[in-house]
Formats: structure tokens, C-alpha cells, sequence
């Protein structure tokens, strides 16, 4: 285990791009100190603000209040990153594979364009969580995130696959223009939820003001929402009772889309 | 002494048919010009008063004003420029490469007034036309969260609605001008529909004519959400697609309201569906002079529009971290230099008030809350008044600013270039 804890607070934000597992495996304490990051721009180094412990396995322990630092574990590949306060944006951005717990609250973007790998965030993500970059074709792309918090607005924006489920609640334009995956909200979402989807299911557990592109098509028990909250419940995520077993009202849409997607809002008679 | 054909470079409209006079070293007359613009003339060419350069509030020299702006930002970590909508083209360029220079972030008004439109454009893209082809082909003018009659007082009768054009020999009468908005301005006299939709369902009526414009039904709750009669609707979305030639202009309605850069993105879909059926186009009213300009210098040279951060010694693009509300509320920047803007009377007041707590470096014809509490001030000659360049039209136009007065100020351009070249020193690059 290698801890990295925070002694010196960034005065401008600080570039952890460096601070994943694949950077750190095999590298004594002294070679991780001596790890590049921007601070501002300035060329600083890793030991310059952390303190490093450890013998360079695959997994990290970040001590501190780190919503300064930027870009911590994006890209990984594998091993475990655990953060011990809050986090900063682009959180795991792009990552590909392994896991990254946060007992805090984590920044904008966090889990952006997420290609593997799974996040668990014990407080409340900021906005674009699992979304995409502007401009970009695609934002999450397999993988799961987990919420025990509230979550900003624009989750999981053109998401393309994998799931992310908040048990508290999520801001605007929640999948907006989501391209296929799941999207389970336990709270209240916010407006024009699923704008511009294409396809893909959005589950919310309250009920939720749809866009006049979205049509009221069954009331149904799926049973692949079954399997996920199973799934969920085995991360370590507490499920709301009934809910698995519960109907839900069917809605499609968009329609200013193909159509084929659908909103799952649970009935609560 | 009479000019002809000067350009007003006060809004996006940019026109460039005005007849300055000039008496006794100051403009005295600005025919064909609007309010907006006749202010503009006469108060910018009254005689000023300020020193050139300002540090902490006493009288310096050009030299010691830029020795002392230039340590403030070779010092800092996290310099920030903003502004920059109402100078040149010439200047912006200059203050590209000082951002490059600096490794900070650069930012301009159109993060806070049509960013979201540019955001819009990258995610769906932009079907658009110049305001010459408004002129001879819309038969169908549509202002959405806009109200021209007082902030582009001569867009309607110079380009888009009053004007004879090549195929619409009629000109007023050969137009129908629909407005959009949430209350009636006083817009609303000049057009032949006015629709009042409710506060914030700008999207909802945007993506339900998409919906009618792709052949879906809606139901008449969905309208009635939206503050409109399902009649309403189905007549605009029907005027919309049996048009010859319709332009859609919006405004910060549409972008600077809860939903931001998605109300322009259901604008620009909507006019994508209409182009199945008609032809349509779209264009943001962009508000300053010269901000269609910085958008343009900044898509050139690094190739994103507004919110671009060098600290990596690259650009990097990403409204909502690197845009000035979001590093200056933040507490992030360190240093500030504004150019041509008053972002302390202007933003979020947290915004402001980190204004004050770093130092900040101005330049500006004239004073504002902002050069009140800079630490470096600079008083400048204005583009289009005392100095030459060039400036892009709402359009991406781009016209060339005459010079009709003398000037004892230097222009941004120059303060920047002397700026550039002594950071170049002090960073040894």
C-alpha cells in the first residue's frame, strides 16, 4: 500500500495526473515523491505536497482535502485508488480499468468518458459525472459509478454503456443525449431529464417532469433492473426496499430521437 | 471635418455606414447611427483625463506601468486574462500569445453572454448565413430570447426586417417577424407574431417544434406547459417549415438561463430538422463589438473559442473550469489583466471580490468599477475612435475600424506588445 498524505495545500490547482496505480507499481517511496506535477504552471513535483509512505503496490491511500488536485487516477488501468477526503474534477476521467473509492464528496467530471472500472463516491459528485467532454461524441463507455450522495446536473451525458447509479439526487438534464447504458436515480432528478436520448434507460424511484417527447407506453416489473440492483446492493450500495421487485411505469422517447430509449419511473401504489 | 463610412464598433452589429463629424478635436456628430451608437461616438471621443498608466492609484509612467503590471503576472502562478470583446482583433492576438507566454488561462465575455451557443456548436454543430443573406432572402425572421430594439437597435432595420432585398423586393412587407420571449419588450411592436412562452420552458419549446418539424404529434398539456397553445405551436412550426428562407436569431434568453448550452443545442437541431423542409438558418446576437472577434482570434490560434488554459504550456479547452466566473470564484487565479471590460461591476459578486483580492491589471478608455481597484491601470485609445484594426461582425464578418481622431494614448495593441515583450524578459523566453 502506498499512502500519499497532503501536507501542503496547492495554492493553484495541481495536475495529479501522475497518481494512478500504473505510474506507481514498483517504485519505492522516494521515486513516487519524485513524480512531475503541475502545480499552476509551475513544474512541481508529487513529494512537494505529499507525503509518501508506502512500497509502490497496486494500491494508493490519498489523505487530505484534495479538491485542488485535478485529474487524480485518470486513465488507470488497474489496482485500487482509496481517497480519505474530497477529491478534485476529472476524478478517474478516461479511466480503463480497476476501482476508486472516495469517503468525501468528488468534483466536476468525475468518471468522464470512463471506458472501465469502477468508482464509488460515499458523498456527492459535482456535475458531468460519467459524462462527456464538450465536444466529445461519447462520455462513459463501460464501467459502473456509485453515488451515495447527490450528483450535479448532466449525468452520464452521452453516455455510451456501463452503469451509474446515485442514491441521492441528481441535477438537470440527467442523460442528456445518452446514447445506450443505465442510469438509476434513487432521489428526485432534475428537469428535462433524458433529453435527446437515443437509447438506453433511465430509472428514477420518484417522479419526474418528462419533455413532451416522451410518451407513456406500459407499466412493467423489467427484470434487468433486478439483476443490477443485485449487483449494486453486492458493491456495498443500499437498496431502497421494493424497489427491485416494484412496477415501473414505461416512457419513451426521445422521440426527437429514435425513440427506442426509456424513462423507468417507479409506481409507487 | 466630415468622416463617411465609419464603423460603429459599440454592438455585434458592427455598422459601417455612419458619417462622423468632427469639430474641435472631438466627434460632435454621428448620423445614421443609433442611440446606442451615438453615445458611443460622442462619449468615447470626449477629451480624457486620466493619466496613462495608474499603479495603486498614483500617477505613473507608460514604462512603470508596464515594469509593474509585468512582475505582477511573471510572479503568478495562475494569471488569468479576460475580456477583450470590445478592443481589436490586433489586441486579441496579442493577448493570445501573452496567455501562451504566461502558461494561464484566457478568457473572453463570451463566457458570459453567447459561450453556450459556441458550446452548442461543437456538440451539434452550426447551420448559420451572414447577415447580407438575411437581407435578401429571409422571409421568415424569428428573434428568440432577444430584443433587438434595444440592444442591436439597427439590426432589424439595417439587416434583417425593414431592408429591400435581392428576393425580397418588398422588404418589410415581404418578411414575417415572429418574436420569442418571456415578457413583451419593446420589440414586440416591430413584429407580426409575438409569443410569450413561461419563464425557463425555452427548451420545451424548442425541442416540441423539433418534434413537430420531425412529423410528431404533441398534446395539448405538453403546450400548455410550455405557456402556448398547441394552435401556436403548430402554426410557428408550420411558418417555419413552408418558408423560403428563415433565420432564427437568438439571444441570451436562450443562453444565459437554466439550461444554458442545451437551449442552444435544441435551437440549432431545430433548425437542422427545418432544413428538411425549408431553408433555415441560425445566428447568436452577439452583444460587444468585437466578441465575435476574440472568438474567432482564440478558435484560430488555439483552436478553441473562449475558457482556454496554457498552464500545461498547450491550450486546453473547458468551459466551467477554466471560464473566469468558475477560476475566479474558485479562488484560483492569482493574478488578473482585463482588457476592454469591467468584470468587478459585472459578475458574481464572488467573482468580483477575488478581483480585488489579486492583483488585477486593466486596460480601459475609461474608468470603471474595475480600474477603481487594479492594482496596475491603463488608459487607452479606443478601436474605432483613436485607433485602427479590425473587428468581426455577429456574422464572423470581418470589417476594419477606421481611425478618425488623434489620440494621446497608446492603443491595447501597443500596451500589450510592450507588456508581451517585457514578460518575455522577465520569463526569459
Amino acid at each position: 500500500m502506498t499512502t500519499l498524505t497532503l501536507k501542503l495545500q496547492p495554492k493553484a490547482p495541481l495536475e495529479g495526473e501522475a497518481i494512478t496505480p500504473d505510474n506507481f507499481l514498483g517504485k519505492p517511496a522516494a521515486a513516487i515523491a519524485g513524480l512531475p506535477a503541475m502545480h499552476g504552471n509551475e513544474p512541481a513535483l508529487l513529494g512537494d505536497f505529499f507525503q509518501v509512505d508506502g512500497d509502490g503496490s497496486e494500491e494508493i491511500v490519498l489523505v487530505g482535502d484534495l479538491r485542488r488536485v485535478k485529474s487524480i487516477a485518470a486513465g488507470m488501468t488497474r489496482g485500487t485508488v482509496i481517497i480519505q477526503g474530497d477529491a478534485g474534477m476529472h476524478l478517474g476521467a478516461g479511466m480503463r480499468g480497476g476501482e476508486i473509492k472516495v469517503y468525501g464528496n468528488a468534483g466536476d467530471w468525475t468518471g468522464a468518458e470512463l471506458a472501465g472500472g469502477k468508482i464509488y463516491i460515499r458523498g456527492n459528485a459535482g456535475h458531468g459525472l460519467g459524462g462527456a467532454y464538450r465536444g466529445s461524441r461519447r462520455g462513459m463507455n463501460r464501467g459502473l459509478i456509485i453515488v451515495d450522495g447527490n450528483a450535479g446536473n448532466e449525468v452520464g451525458a452521452v453516455m455510451r454503456r456501463g452503469v451509474i447509479a446515485v442514491a441521492g439526487n441528481a441535477g438537470d438534464f440527467t442523460g442528456a443525449f445518452m446514447i445506450a447504458g443505465s442510469l438509476i436515480v434513487f432521489g428526485q432528478m432534475g428537469i428535462r431529464a433524458g433529453a435527446g436520448l437515443l437509447r438506453g434507460s433511465i430509472v428514477s424511484l420518484k417522479p419526474a417532469e418528462l419533455l413532451p417527447t416522451y410518451r407513456y407506453a406500459c407499466t412493467c416489473r423489467p427484470d434487468f433492473l433486478n439483476l443490477i440492483y443485485q449487483k449494486l446492493k453486492r458493491e456495498g450500495m443500499s437498496i431502497p426496499d421494493g424497489c427491485a421487485t416494484g412496477a415501473y411505469k414505461r416512457y419513451s422517447g426521445d422521440f426527437n430521437r429514435s425513440g427506442k430509449g426509456e424513462i423507468l419511473i417507479y409506481d409507487q401504489r | 471635418m466630415q468622416f463617411d463610412n465609419v464603423v460603429c464598433a459599440f454592438c455585434g452589429c458592427d455598422c459601417d455606414d455612419i458619417s462622423v463629424t468632427v469639430e474641435n478635436g472631438r466627434i460632435t456628430q454621428a448620423r445614421n447611427a443609433c442611440v446606442l451608437g451615438k453615445t458611443w461616438f460622442l462619449s468615447h471621443s470626449a477629451p480624457a483625463h486620466l493619466p496613462v498608466a495608474r499603479i495603486e492609484g498614483k500617477t505613473a509612467s507608460l514604462e512603470q506601468g508596464i515594469e509593474a503590471a509585468a512582475r505582477y503576472l511573471a510572479q503568478s502562478r495562475y494569471p488569468l486574462i479576460y475580456g477583450l470583446s470590445s478592443t481589436s482583433c490586433e489586441a486579441q492576438r496579442k493577448s493570445v500569445e501573452l496567455a501562451e507566454v504566461l502558461g494561464g488561462c484566457i478568457d473572453c465575455c463570451t463566457s458570459v453572454c453567447h459561450g453556450p451557443s459556441g458550446m452548442a456548436l461543437q456538440g451539434v454543430g452550426e447551420p448559420t448565413c451572414t447577415l447580407g443573406e438575411v437581407k435578401n432572402r429571409a422571409d421568415l425572421v424569428i428573434y428568440w430570447g432577444s430584443n433587438p430594439a434595444e440592444s442591436h437597435p439597427r439590426h432589424m432595420t439595417r439587416y434583417a426586417v425593414t431592408p429591400k432585398g435581392m428576393f425580397v423586393p418588398e422588404g418589410r412587407k415581404g418578411r414575417t417577424v415572429v418574436l420569442v420571449d418571456v415578457r413583451r419588450t419593446p420589440s414586440a411592436r416591430t413584429a407580426d407574431i409575438f409569443l410569450q412562452i413561461r419563464p425557463g420552458k425555452d427548451f420545451e419549446a424548442l425541442w416540441a417544434l423539433q418534434a413537430l418539424a420531425n412529423g410528431r404529434e404533441l398534446d395539448k398539456a405538453g403546450a400548455a406547459e410550455i405557456g402556448l397553445t398547441l394552435e401556436q405551436l403548430n402554426d410557428l412550426a408550420d411558418r417555419m417549415m413552408h418558408c423560403k428562407f428563415g433565420v432564427l436569431f437568438v439571444g441570451q434568453g436562450l443562453t444565459q438561463t437554466r439550461g444554458k448550452h442545451f437551449n442552444t443545442s435544441a435551437a440549432f437541431l431545430l433548425v437542422r430538422a427545418l432544413n428538411r423542409h425549408a431553408k433555415f438558418a441560425l445566428m447568436p446576437m452577439r452583444g460587444h463589438g468585437n466578441v465575435a472577434g476574440v472568438d474567432n482570434v482564440l478558435a484560430w490560434q488555439t483552436g478553441y473559442p473562449f475558457g482556454v488554459n496554457f498552464s500545461m504550456g498547450y491550450p486546453r479547452f473547458n468551459p466551467g473550469e477554466y471560464t473566469v466566473v468558475d477560476v475566479l470564484s474558485r479562488g484560483e487565479a492569482d493574478a488578473a489583466l482585463i482588457v476592454a471590460s469591467d468584470p468587478a461591476a459585472s459578475l458574481p459578486g464572488k467573482a468580483a471580490r477575488r478581483l480585488a483580492e489579486i492583483p488585477t491589471i486593466t486596460l480601459d478608455a475609461h474608468e470603471s468599477e474595475t480600474t477603481k481597484i487594479a492594482k496596475v491601470a491603463f488608459a487607452t485609445a479606443t478601436a474605432g475612435i483613436h485607433a485602427e484594426g479590425t473587428v468581426y461582425r455577429m456574422d464572423n464578418i470581418p470589417i476594419r475600424l477606421r481611425k478618425v481622431l488623434p489620440s494621446n494614448y497608446p492603443s491595447d495593441e501597443e500596451v500589450l506588445s510592450l507588456l508581451l515583450a517585457r514578460v518575455k524578459e522577465l520569463k526569459a523566453c
